[in-house]
């Protein structure tokens, strides 16, 4: 009877551990079922600030790539079931906080906002808490996925429950505030007065940066995530509906729009007076930015792989320097428009590309910061520096 | 893209989201409209399921009995049960069969519910990769979440709870009453497992899917119903054997013939009520075997 019953037992565990099996196949066919982040750096006075995969706000020491201090964000009460909310990754028996926008420093603060829907500002210096948004007991917002700027001293920050965010930098305190039909996953832009910011509205709001009110909007056929350019009095911003938009920055008018096969995810780049636009169609469009005239298009017979052009791209010199999804770095002379691979990297590239002293720092999603130097070609070198791995422990 | 996301997975997440928009940019609707035609289209493979569960079933009985039989000739054993499952016409591994058939399309539409639902920025970046390039879909992306004011894209209680309680009848409609103690315990064991699981899984993963299970269990529901009515939803359990106790062997009446076959095959009907019957016949009782209640005969004291 009891062996019996012990077969039964056994059975039943088999049973259950082929479904789980099974079920966790099947998951692991959907990519993109976790909140993981995707930060990119910003350097100020020789220090490189990140958000980690592990969601920590992390910085190193460029002169040593010595990791300084590493602060995780804070985790809110756990909501859902075993702790885990949508708002965090639960991974390894832990609890973190996805950061995907990128750090801003100014004045020796270092601002940081958590998929956990917290704005938290640190000493630069020290990682001391200076304040956060919503305050400590005041609860979270939707999850910030958008990066945020500082300008006059403000904070304006777009957060997924809608709303476009004014803080005082300083104190944390709410300025003011304007609110879209749809989730902001977009990064801002302040512009003489001006913020531009799209939404999942499909909407590109302009804004009084004194005061949040409308100046104009317009509205396309696709969400706007990607963070809108503006130069020469033109706004450029690109849609899920494929499209590049680019609009007068004082009214809102249409001057021109180019098609690609996909969205534009990323913010667009000018160099030499020429605009430059990664699609998630595996293409680099070169365009006129005053008639959006198509000047080259870098696909198939350019690069390497076709694979999606997801982060920022960085401009240095004449070059543009472009990271595509699956790990390949190009650079771009923007005066003979010639295309060349820098470094091929095994992990996936998302987050946005900086550049510092000519060194081209993007965090890749093996938690390290890769680090390219784009003139080591010239000379024969290997562009491919070190890497600083931001995993802790 | 692989083969698979080629042609399962990018077909599916498309529809999915063009009958999203069909419907208003109801996703909700979408997941039930969509889970409804794919059940429909396996109709047959899960009717045929049911089907030869149900034979297997109806044969514990005789298969305890070779067991207690034969239990020290294992290899005899093995051939009288082969026998046994040629004679009664059930064939165990087509069961399994069918099952793995379905398997891929359940984890495809699961697999497109969980790309559509984009729930977090990486899900929305990987989704762009399956879109076709019509209008109608890229003016749906995102994708609404809300349903019935609960967010598919994160976990929901209720729907959790509710995969467990319509998983569980389900399980308990399809379960049939046995005298075999080692059956029995194994039933009423899977009976509470795999509805716990569900709910487990329902309560970590985005409502979506759970709504998706939700549907599922509700049309398996009626189709057992359809097929076996209620089984032994309202109906207690066999009490197994006890050693202790002494039994009567209970030998089942010979079935009365309501056919009979001639010598050029045909077959003729004897009786008014398997005549009327037989021309009362609809696409669900081809499925039926014998009665309403085709319970096995249970071992009585």
């Amino acid at each position: 009877m009891k062996f019996k019953k012990i077969k039964i037992f056994g059975l039943v565990s088999l049973l259950v551990t082929a479904i789980l099996m099974l079920a966790v196949f099947g998951f692991s066919c959907v990519s993109g079922l976790a909140a993981v982040g995707w930060s990119g750096g910003v350097v100020a006075n020789n220090t490189l600030y990140v958000g980690s995969m592990e969601g920590r706000l992390v910085s190193v020491n460029l002169n040593d790539q010595s990791i300084l201090r590493a602060e995780p964000l804070k985790v809110q009460s756990q909501g859902g079931l075993f702790g885990c909310s949508s708002a965090l990754s639960c991974g390894g028996g832990t609890s973190r906080v996805p950061i995907y926008g990128t750090p801003v420093v100014s004045d020796n603060v270092v601002y940081v906002a958590g998929y956990n829907g917290k704005i938290f500002a640190y000493n630069a210096l020290n990682f001391a808490e200076k304040w956060e948004y919503p305050s400590v007991g005041a609860g979270y917002l939707q999850p910030f996925v958008g990066g945020m700027v500082i300008d006059n001293n403000k904070l304006y920050i777009g957060c997924a429950n809608s709303y476009v965010y004014c803080l005082d930098a300083n104190t944390g305190g709410l300025l003011g505030s304007y609110q879209t039909g749809d989730k902001v996953w977009g990064t801002p832009v302040v512009v003489d007065g001006s913020l531009y910011i799209g939404s999942f509205d499909k909407t590109l709001y302009a804004l009084n940066a004194d005061d949040m009110t409308l100046k104009w909007k317009y509205t396309t056929e696709g969400s706007i995530i990607a963070p809108p350019l503006v130069k020469d009095g033109i706004v450029y911003a690109g849609s899920f509906d494929k499209n590049l938009y680019a609009l007068d920055a004082a009214t809102g008018t249409l001057k021109w729009k180019f098609e690609a096969n996909n969205w534009f995810w990323s913010q667009p780049v000018i160099v030499n007076n020429m605009l430059y636009a990664g699609n998630l169609d595996g293409n680099i469009y070169c365009l006129n930015p005053a008639t959006g005239a198509t000047i080259k298009i870098f696909g198939k017979d350019d690069l390497a792989v076709i694979s999606p052009f997801v982060s920022q791209p960085a401009a240095v010199d004449n070059y543009i320097i472009f990271a595509s999804q699956v790990g390949i770095v190009y650079r771009i002379d923007s005066t003979t428009q010639e295309i060349e691979p820098l470094a091929t990297l095994t992990g996936t590239i998302t987050g946005p590309l900086t550049v510092y002293n000519g060194i081209i720092y993007f965090q890749t999603q093996d938690a390290a910061i890769q680090r390219v130097d784009y003139k080591f070609i010239d000379e024969g070198k290997d562009p491919l520096l070190s890497s600083i791995s931001l995993v802790s422990g | 893209m692989n083969i698979w996301e080629l042609i399962i997975q990018q077909p599916l997440t498309n529809v999915l989201i063009v009958i999203s928009h069909a419907f208003a940019g109801n996703f909700g609707a979408a997941i039930i409209l969509l889970t409804i035609v794919v059940n429909l289209v396996l109709l047959p493979l899960t009717l045929n399921q049911i089907k030869s569960s149900k034979k297997m079933m109806e044969l514990q009985p005789k298969l305890a009995e070779l067991q207690k039989k034969y239990a020290k000739d294992r290899q005899k054993l093995s051939q009288e049960t082969m026998a046994l499952y040629k004679t009664s016409g059930v064939k165990p591994a087509g069961c399994m069969l069918t099952m793995i058939i379905q398997m891929p399309v359940w984890f495809a539409l699961y697999q497109s519910i969980m790309l559509s639902l984009a729930a977090v920025p990486e899900g929305l970046l990987n989704l762009s990769r399956y879109l076709y390039p019509w209008p109608i879909v890229f003016a749906s992306i995102p994708i609404n979440p809300y349903f019935l004011g609960m967010d598919l894209s994160s976990p929901n209680a209720i729907l959790g709870v509710l995969v467990g309680v319509f998983m569980w009848v389900q399980q308990k409609m399809s379960t049939m009453p046995t005298a075999d103690p080692q059956q029995s315990s194994q039933n009423s064991m899977m009976l509470w497992m795999m509805p716990l699981l569900f709910t487990f899984m329902s309560l970590t993963f985005p409502a979506g899917l759970a709504l998706y299970w939700v549907v599922n269990s509700l049309f398996r529901i009626a189709l057992q119903y359809r097929i076996t009515g209620w089984g032994t939803l309202f109906k207690k359990a066999a009490k197994p054997t006890e050693p202790e106790k002494k039994y009567l062997e209970f030998k089942q009446p010979e079935e009365k013939r309501t056919t009979i076959v001639d010598k050029d095959g045909q077959v003729i009907i004897t009786d008014k009520d398997s005549l009327k019957k037989s021309q009362k016949k609809g696409f669900f009782d081809r499925f039926k075997l014998g009665g309403g209640d085709n319970n096995p005969p249970d071992q009585n004291k």
